[in-house]
């Protein structure tokens, strides 16, 4: 493997790192409880109304009668829109990662099934996207196209793609015979889920901050960016406006980690 | 090494002797080959030697080199004894020198690590002096120009010779030689590696593992054939090459068939090759055969090779 | 006596040696040609995407003049761009433009927005530097312990509060951070304590991957066989560590110092524009915020020259320090 390709490794292809000689059950246990949790969560969210705007009760605190965590500076009840974070997340993540999936799926094969001049192409527009810095691609095609859920989930997954393509090439290429169909298949279908899970934990931190810096989702959405960035302006009269959301935004992205890591463990290469 | 015995635990915790009852002695200028198949334990006696047995491996009885017991020592104590004492030749060298540092300064670090007490003012160009010495020593032409060669640039039996000359840096006692032709495919050269091994007995003594009996008698005085962990027949090598009497022996040497190849279980009872022995009697699937003297060796069997029943 | 004569004829004088020097030049050559033709497609494809949406919206002189533009300004744009003629034709002006770094005027600034991204450069420079080095001292410590107990049962818990330590993003622990140290956006722009902060929360993110990252290298390396060869010639525990685990898993893991740095970029638009640090990444922030699309531009075609620039200098230096990667044609037999 040349340097640059070892290099994706770093944070994108992390079941590619040697495994620890001890496996550890409880990654894979709590991250799938905890992801169930915040799937529930959402659904939660989802039944919920969060926009009441009710400009006489801002800045409520926790534990006041009908706003068990207080409201935020409009007036919204922060546990509504907490929860309603969770669905939105989700309702952004989830496709996007999925998106991610099929294209980088398609351009892994595509590279393992190739010699020569294509696959070298292939391997370079891969390394180009892997390598580059996320945000100072992904802020400006959203601020140009705009904020709204579909400009936020085309980029996200596309941008996302190439960790994937990097680990199904990984599974797939065996150099001179590449594997017939059937065992490919088999081998992508165990490499994308840990693979899967960290990028939904990436996506979710991304779509944050994309949205924190305004170039994400719509200003009336849940997202927790939108709550940390009013949260910014007012943390001083109303901390709890910001670590609601940052504890949900936690125990979401602990949860993926810790599932994509105990199943990168468990169907992983094995020990380096 | 008398009645070594070097013991691993299985997954159910039991200890599992991998090595068992090995007692051999060698003095300067001879050669002893260790024969075996792989699995049989010859590392395991090279890497006691060295105290290089890895966790949670237990060695037990006597290893005594230089009138000094080997066994029971920690390692920092081990420090003193590796590479100065008694030095290890690794078998296929292709990953044995680490590939970002020159082989010259490998084999300085050998030299520098071990002469202590040397005057100051000169330790630099001495060391550098000793390893060039150990490179030329070991049949390596042109040494100055080697030295500052990395491992890659090196073709295969170059490369063993620049291992030799490593052990070789501080002048042990006792060489260990662990499959010396391994990675070397022509005759020739597989030749001349055997000889710069038989220079070495000038001045010391040296055991020899290799799984091929003509490769140990080509070298080595005597000679002790292994089979799962233990010693079941030793003597003369050009004796035991020419009229093998254990029947793992005459297997090695192509002289009898295979039966049939069966996993190593030392826990059982009785002989250990019985398995596979086509001179396998009742009595060897019950007891052990000890280590007796016949005709001019020595042989563990109920029923050796070659005798008229 | 037959036997040195043998030696002698047999002698090995191994492959005729090509000098290093050309194995070398030519690999740098080779890796830096392929650095620029990265560099050239990301921003061929950054200008092609943005030349698409502007093209796409509403109004794409006054999104290319910047919002805030006087009519003057926007008319201008107009013309500047060519937005009258075909399209074909209006998509070359863009890339030309691109190429001969003319990226406008900030109407918000008021100044050349290729200048004004020089001007932020050094303030994000000296951040990423400052992080890189913290980074590196605390990773490369704890990645060299932990990679050290690859069997043992520290390493399970060690692992398991790195793991969760990355998962708190730096967009919260720095607006923790804000809150804990009392800070307001007004407050205490520029100081010590917001570069420390922000230095704080960017480590924070890199640290545990990178020293999980080191960890397995360091376990990788002490399994090579050369560290036994080392071991067996009688070496300490202190001399295998620094003279043959560290030297070449810190040089597997020295591979990983351009994504850190392209990580880094990414995360600093977010770092900077929380603690008001006025380097590249508040600058763009900014711009999104205000529309600002000449300034947008020219951050996002800076920070990609300097990405891949970063990468660039870690082949050389990789090329430099690895032996092996100097392609020296292999020797026969081997």
């Amino acid at each position: 493997m040349t340097g640059p390709m070892l290099a994706q490794e770093m944070g994108l292809s992390r079941r590619l790192m040697p495994v620890p000689a001890f496996p550890m059950p409880g990654l894979l246990i709590g991250g799938s409880i905890g992801l169930m949790l915040v799937a529930v969560l959402g659904l939660i969210g989802a039944g919920l109304i969060q926009e009441h705007v009710t400009p006489t009760q801002r800045l409520l605190a926790p534990g006041t009668l009908g706003h068990p965590l207080g409201t935020d500076q409009l007036g919204r009840d922060v546990l509504a829109r907490t929860l309603g974070g969770f669905r939105w997340s989700l309702a952004v993540v989830v496709p996007a990662t999925a998106i991610a999936a099929f294209v980088g799926t398609l351009l892994g094969l595509a590279a393992a099934a190739n010699r020569g001049w294509t696959r070298t192409i292939l391997e370079s527009v891969t390394e180009s996207a892997a390598g580059f810095p996320f945000f100072v691609l992904a802020a400006p095609i959203i601020g140009l196209a705009g904020r709204g859920y579909w400009p936020l989930l085309m980029v996200l997954g596309i941008v996302s793609s190439a960790p994937f393509a990097i680990a199904v090439f990984e599974s797939t290429w065996r150099g001179r015979y590449p594997m017939g169909l059937t065992r490919a298949l088999h081998a992508v279908w165990r490499a994308l889920p840990a693979v899967g899970a960290f990028m939904v934990a990436d996506l979710v931190v991304a779509e944050v901050c994309l949205s924190f810096l305004g170039a994400g989702a719509p200003a009336s959405a849940p997202s927790w960016g939108n709550m940390l960035a009013d949260a910014r302006q007012s943390v001083a009269a109303a901390p709890w406006m910001l670590y609601v959301p940052a504890t949900a935004l936690l125990l979401t992205v602990v949860s993926a980690n810790w599932f994509g890591e105990g199943l990168g463990q468990l169907w992983g290469p094995g020990p380096g | 090494m008398d009645e070594v015995r070097v013991q691993f635990p299985d997954a159910r915790g039991r200890w599992v002797p991998r090595l068992d009852g090995i007692s051999f002695a060698v003095e300067r200028g001879e050669a002893l080959g260790i024969v075996g198949e792989p699995g049989s334990g010859k590392t395991l006696v090279a890497l006691s030697v060295l105290g290089l047995i890895p966790p949670p491996g237990h060695v037990s009885g006597s290893i005594r080199l230089l009138g000094h017991e080997l066994v029971g020592l920690v390692e920092p104590e081990w420090w003193r004894v590796r590479g100065r004492d008694v030095a290890m030749v690794f078998a296929d060298a292709r990953y044995s020198l680490n590939p970002v540092r020159t082989v010259g300064s490998q084999i300085e670090e050998a030299v520098d690590r071990h002469y202590e007490g040397f005057p100051h003012g000169m330790t630099r160009r001495w060391v550098r002096e000793r390893a060039l010495e150990a490179l030329a020593e070991a049949g390596v032409a042109r040494p100055r120009v080697r030295f500052r060669d990395y491992p890659h640039q090196l073709v295969g039996d170059l490369r063993q010779r620049v291992m030799i000359a490593l052990a070789g840096a501080n002048r042990p006692p006792l060489y260990v030689a662990d499959e010396p032709t391994a990675g070397i495919t022509d005759p020739v050269r597989a030749q001349v590696m055997l000889h710069m091994l038989r220079r070495l007995l000038n001045a010391a003594a040296l055991v020899l593992m290799t799984r091929d009996p003509a490769i140990a008698a080509a070298v080595c005085k005597r000679v002790a054939v292994i089979h799962a962990g233990r010693v079941v027949e030793t003597g003369p090598a050009d004796l035991i090459v020419t009229a093998p009497r254990h029947p793992y022996t005459a297997e090695l040497l192509d002289a009898a068939p295979r039966t049939s190849a069966t996993a190593i279980n030392p826990i059982r009872p009785g002989c250990a090759f019985a398995a596979r022995c086509p001179n396998a009697i009742e009595q060897c699937r019950r007891l052990r055969p000890p280590l007796e003297p016949l005709d001019g060796r020595q042989v563990a069997c109920w029923n050796p090779w070659g005798e008229t029943a | 006596m037959a036997g040195a004569a043998l030696v002698k004829l047999v002698s090995v004088e191994g492959p005729p040696r090509e000098e290093d020097g050309y194995g070398l030049a030519a690999h740098i050559g080779k890796r830096l040609a392929y650095r620029a033709i990265q560099l050239a497609a990301v921003l061929l494809t950054a200008t092609t995407l943005s030349f698409i949406l502007v093209r796409l919206s509403a109004s794409p002189a006054a999104l290319l003049a910047g919002a805030g533009a006087t009519p003057a300004q926007v008319r201008s744009a107009h013309l500047a761009y060519g937005l009258d003629g075909p399209i074909l034709r209006q998509y070359l002006t863009f890339l030309v433009r691109a190429l001969r770094l003319d990226f406008g005027q900030s109407p918000v600034h008021q100044a050349v927005a290729l200048e004004l991204v020089r001007q932020r450069l050094p303030a994000t420079l000296a951040l990423t530097a400052v992080v890189l080095v913290v980074t590196g001292l605390v990773a490369v410590s704890v990645g060299v312990w932990l990679g050290l107990r690859a069997g043992r049962p520290e390493h399970g818990w060690a692992f398991r509060l790195l793991l969760t330590g990355q998962s708190l993003p730096a967009l919260a622990l720095g607006l923790v951070l804000f809150h804990v140290f009392g800070l307001t956006p007004a407050s205490a722009v520029g100081s010590p304590l917001r570069f420390t902060l922000a230095v704080l929360t960017l480590a924070w993110w890199l640290v545990p991957r990178s020293a999980r990252f080191t960890a397995g290298t360091v376990a990788g390396a002490a399994r090579q066989s050369w560290v036994l060869t080392a071991r067996a010639m009688g070496a300490t525990s202190r001399e295998l560590l620094w003279g043959h685990v560290l030297p070449n898993s810190l040089l597997a893991a020295l591979a990983l110092v351009g994504v850190q740095v392209a990580f880094l970029l990414s995360a600093a638009v977010v770092v900077e524009w929380l603690f008001g640090w006025p380097g590249v990444g508040e600058l763009l922030a900014g711009s999104l915020h205000t529309g600002d699309f000449p300034v947008v531009e020219a951050t996002v075609f800076v920070l990609a020259v300097l990405v891949f620039a970063v990468y660039a200098a870690v082949d050389l230096t990789l090329a430099a320090a690895d032996p092996r990667l100097r392609r020296t044609p292999s020797p026969a037999g081997v």
